[in-house]
């Protein structure tokens, strides 16, 4: 144990794995000081575990229905957080619904910020007529409400959860391209950018291993950020019967289908009301604990 | 003949709606294995001169010439193995996020030039580097060994001419000196030829055959290297600046 | 009487990587004099005048076993009380006046502002010692430099606003850390020339932190050399080339002059073990 932290801690590390890690590592460190950020990525380690291992973890089948149990209120024998109007398991449902959730983070996490990062960059560094097209589209986008315009494109592209990724990606976008052009902006004119350009690397080469480094770290904080906002979206959807199509669980469509029972049987739309509640402070906390790991004003210090 | 020539150069900037001249119908030559000084206080336009034969600064009027011949824009690849620069402050010519290693080998990847590992540790240890900071990244390392590694990436291409933009104004006396000192032999092992800026008359004279002193955009006086010395200059300008550095050496 | 008495004062950051010390074991004493504190980056001289204002953010730590300031103990006084001090008592000059200087005030409010809210004058008052604190730092038109936002002056310039702005309290001690680093070579000696001027009009005690060791001598009547957080030497300034320490000697003859041969510039040798410890 000891020898393996010697290994990270390493001044002169012996190889580029060794560096990367052992940098990794330092940044870890940083993070585990701030127990409110340890406490988010928890609350994601545990959405990932649930979602995973669903099946195992999951008392009952999330789709069977049961007349006979309907509405059940929380605490019943084998019903943890009681039964829905059709007599399925709310937590079951929760857990598979995680599955879901996650599907629909990820899909949007590693689609919209690269593809915000590319305009971004590309608008910040070639400036000119290009920054002027790429700005302009991305104000478009930027001009909709984002809930109305992925509304506006499920309706046109139809229902279903890929559909639903693809509307939020397509809404999501913007910011990260507004804020990577800024970043790029503070970059471009730096003594190292100049170094590589007199060394003949062409503006891809630039952009790609010089630029897009240093705009990872706030797009990275900024992704965690906003899964937050992700999942209420992709939550409205459902809950709107937009997103992801009945039997398959999802946490917004479960709270749409309790609401008619809100007075009477709370829990219905309770206990998914509160996964999302819990995920998305996990995932809000996650950021903010990284940005002070990687936000690079406090790097190096 | 003449490596350098700079014929009656001017660099305009445009500054919202007024123009900024930064240099003014400026006129050198530096010979092969040559080096030459440029010295000026801020504002001067030392600095925008080499900016301009880098290409990173326009060239308004006047052209420059190296080898002979008339610079293109874009500067092209063969003019990254003639030319390389070495900045000012070496905690912002180095990018934060890369290894050294990838700092020294990025010039060789670009090039397409092979047998990285070898030329890459050859490079520290021609700065007087350690191998084991091969991985380290520029954080880990003080300022004055920063700019050793910004001397090696300049030298990764083999140039025959390394323009040096006051290379040593961030750092330290004493590592000023090792700084100095390594530059010096790097030149007389390499037959390079220098073109330093510097505010600093002494650093100048310490490492340049001839000195133009400049000011407000403009060259004032052209000196030899005694002429410094034995305080033989001819405009009021430069017997100030040298007035205001001699004033600091004591004993 | 002693206008400052530091005893083992020791700055401590905890950091990751473990305690770093900044600052180990300094002492000295100040009358109302010209203490020049020389050492290159990294040798503790910034946090050593930092810690006198108690200026020195966290994770840094500031101990010592004395540190008075005219017979008020600077260890133990509250915030409050050393707000008192900072700027009345004792002002501090940094480095580079581009980023002291409030960049969306004009130099006038910023002038007036402090005195305003301490003495509770007049606006006019204000306005008139403003502008004679100005002409004190010899600035030509000082009614124009009032109406001047911070980025249409010079570095000469905003650097002798600072002062002016530092010496309008009177106060007993003034800290210049690098005053004139960021300034060309004509303009430094200008700017020293003033501090220095009124600095001995006043009588005021000064602490010059400089990494420039020629520079501190011209104008210091002692100077202490500092290494890697400690005092290696002290030396009346007059006596600089008779310093025996080999730092202080290396610091003296590592630069380059004019007219002083193309040979290697002799190097400091930082393995010699005055070093360690």
């Amino acid at each position: 144990m000891t020898t393996l932290t010697e290994w990270l801690r390493d001044p002169s590390p012996k190889s580029r794995v060794q560096a990367r890690v052992g940098q990794s590592y330092l940044g870890w460190l940083r993070f585990r000081r701030n127990p409110l950020a340890m406490a988010g990525a928890l609350i994601v380690l545990l959405l990932i575990v649930l979602a995973a291992f669903a099946p195992l973890i999951a008392p009952h089948d999330p789709i069977a229905q049961d007349l006979s149990q309907r509405l059940l209120p929380p605490g019943t024998p084998g019903y943890l957080m009681g039964t829905d109007e059709f007599g399925r398991d709310i937590l079951s449902r929760i857990i598979y619904g995680s599955r879901v959730t996650l599907y629909i983070v990820t899909m949007v996490a590693v689609t919209a910020p690269l593809f915000g990062l590319l305009v971004g960059t590309v608008a910040g560094y070639a400036g000119g007529w290009v920054d002027q097209v790429l700005m302009r589209i991305t104000d478009i986008f930027l001009a909709f409400p984002k809930l109305i315009l992925a509304l506006a494109l499920v309706a046109v592209l139809g229902p279903g959860i890929e559909n639903a990724v693809l509307a939020i990606a397509l809404t999501s976008w913007p910011p990260y391209a507004r804020m990577s052009r800024a970043e790029t902006l503070t970059v471009r004119n730096a003594d190292y950018i100049a170094a590589v350009r007199l060394q003949g690397a062409g503006p891809v080469r630039v952009i790609w291993g010089h630029v897009m480094p240093m705009c990872m770290s706030s797009v990275v904080i900024r992704v965690t950020l906003d899964m937050a906002g992700v999942i209420l979206t992709a939550a409205g959807l459902g809950f709107l019967g937009l997103g992801v199509q009945p039997p398959l669980p999802e946490w917004g469509m479960m709270i749409s289908s309790g609401r008619k029972f809100l007075t009477d049987f709370w829990w219905v739309a309770t206990m998914p009301g509160l996964a999302i509640f819990v995920v998305s402070l996990g995932f809000n906390l996650l950021g903010d604990g990284l940005r002070d790991v990687l936000d690079p004003r406090s790097a190096g210090k | 003949m003449a490596l350098i020539e700079v014929k009656n150069l001017s660099v305009f900037f445009e500054a919202g709606d007024r123009i900024v001249q930064a240099v003014k119908d400026v006129s050198l030559s530096v010979d092969e294995k040559e080096s030459y000084g440029l010295v000026g206080e801020s504002g001067s336009g030392k600095s925008t001169i080499l900016r301009a034969i880098c290409g990173l600064a326009p060239i308004s009027r006047g052209e420059i010439l190296i080898g002979g011949e008339p610079l293109l824009t874009p500067r092209g690849k063969a003019f990254t193995r003639k030319v390389q620069m070495v900045f000012q402050d070496p905690y912002a010519s180095i990018h934060p996020r890369h290894t050294i290693d990838r700092t020294l080998s990025e010039p060789l990847a670009i090039h397409g030039i092979g047998n990285t590992d070898a030329r890459v540790v050859q490079a520290l240890r021609d700065v007087g580097l350690p191998e084991s900071f091969r991985f380290r990244y520029p954080h880990q390392l003080s300022g004055g060994q920063r700019q050793r590694v910004a001397i090696a990436r300049a030298l990764m291409l083999e140039p025959e001419i390394l323009l040096l933009d006051e290379p040593t104004s961030a750092l330290d006396a004493s590592v000023q000196a090792e700084t100095l000192n390594l530059l010096n032999r790097l030149r007389a092992e390499r037959g390079l030829t220098f073109l330093m800026v510097s505010h600093d008359l002494a650093v100048v004279d310490h490492m340049c055959e001839r000195v133009l002193v400049m000011q407000h955009g403009r060259a004032v006086e052209e000196m030899e290297n005694g002429a410094l010395a034995n305080a033989s200059m001819k405009t009021d300008y430069a017997r100030m600046l040298y007035e205001a550095s001699a004033d600091r050496m004591l004993g | 009487m002693s206008l400052l008495t530091v005893k083992n004062l020791r700055v401590t950051f905890d950091t990751e990587a473990g305690k770093v010390e900044a600052v180990r074991g300094v002492n000295f004493t100040l009358g109302r004099e010209r203490l020049g504190i020389v050492g290159e980056s990294g040798s503790g001289k910034t946090m050593t005048g930092r810690s006198i204002l108690r200026l020195v953010r966290k994770p840094g730590r500031i101990e010592a076993d004395e540190m008075t300031f005219d017979g008020i103990d600077l260890m133990k006084a509250s915030e409050r009380q050393m707000r008192a001090l900072r700027g009345p008592r004792i002002a501090m000059v940094m480095q580079d006046p581009k980023y002291s200087l409030n960049p969306v005030m004009k130099i006038g409010r910023q002038l007036t502002e402090g005195l305003r809210l301490r003495e509770k004058i007049s606006d006019k008052e204000a306005r008139a010692k403003a502008i004679a604190a100005l002409e004190a730092v010899k600035i030509r038109d000082p009614e124009r430099v009032m109406e001047a936002w911070p980025h249409e002056l010079s570095g000469g310039m905003g650097q002798r606003v600072m002062i002016a702005m530092m010496l309008i309290p009177n106060p007993d001690l003034l800290i210049a850390d690098e005053p004139t680093s960021a300034l060309d070579v004509t303009v430094q000696a200008e700017v020293l020339k003033i501090l220095d001027d009124l600095v001995k009009e006043r009588g005021m005690g000064l602490i010059f932190v400089s990494h420039d060791l020629r520079l501190v001598s011209q104008f210091c009547d002692r100077v202490l050399v500092m290494y890697k957080g400690r005092v290696v030497e002290e030396v009346e300034a007059s006596k600089l080339m008779e310093a025996k320490h080999p730092y202080t000697q290396g610091l003296l003859n590592c630069l380059p002059r004019i007219g002083g041969g193309r040979g290697p510039l002799p190097s400091l040798d930082r393995s010699a073990p005055w070093a360690e410890a």
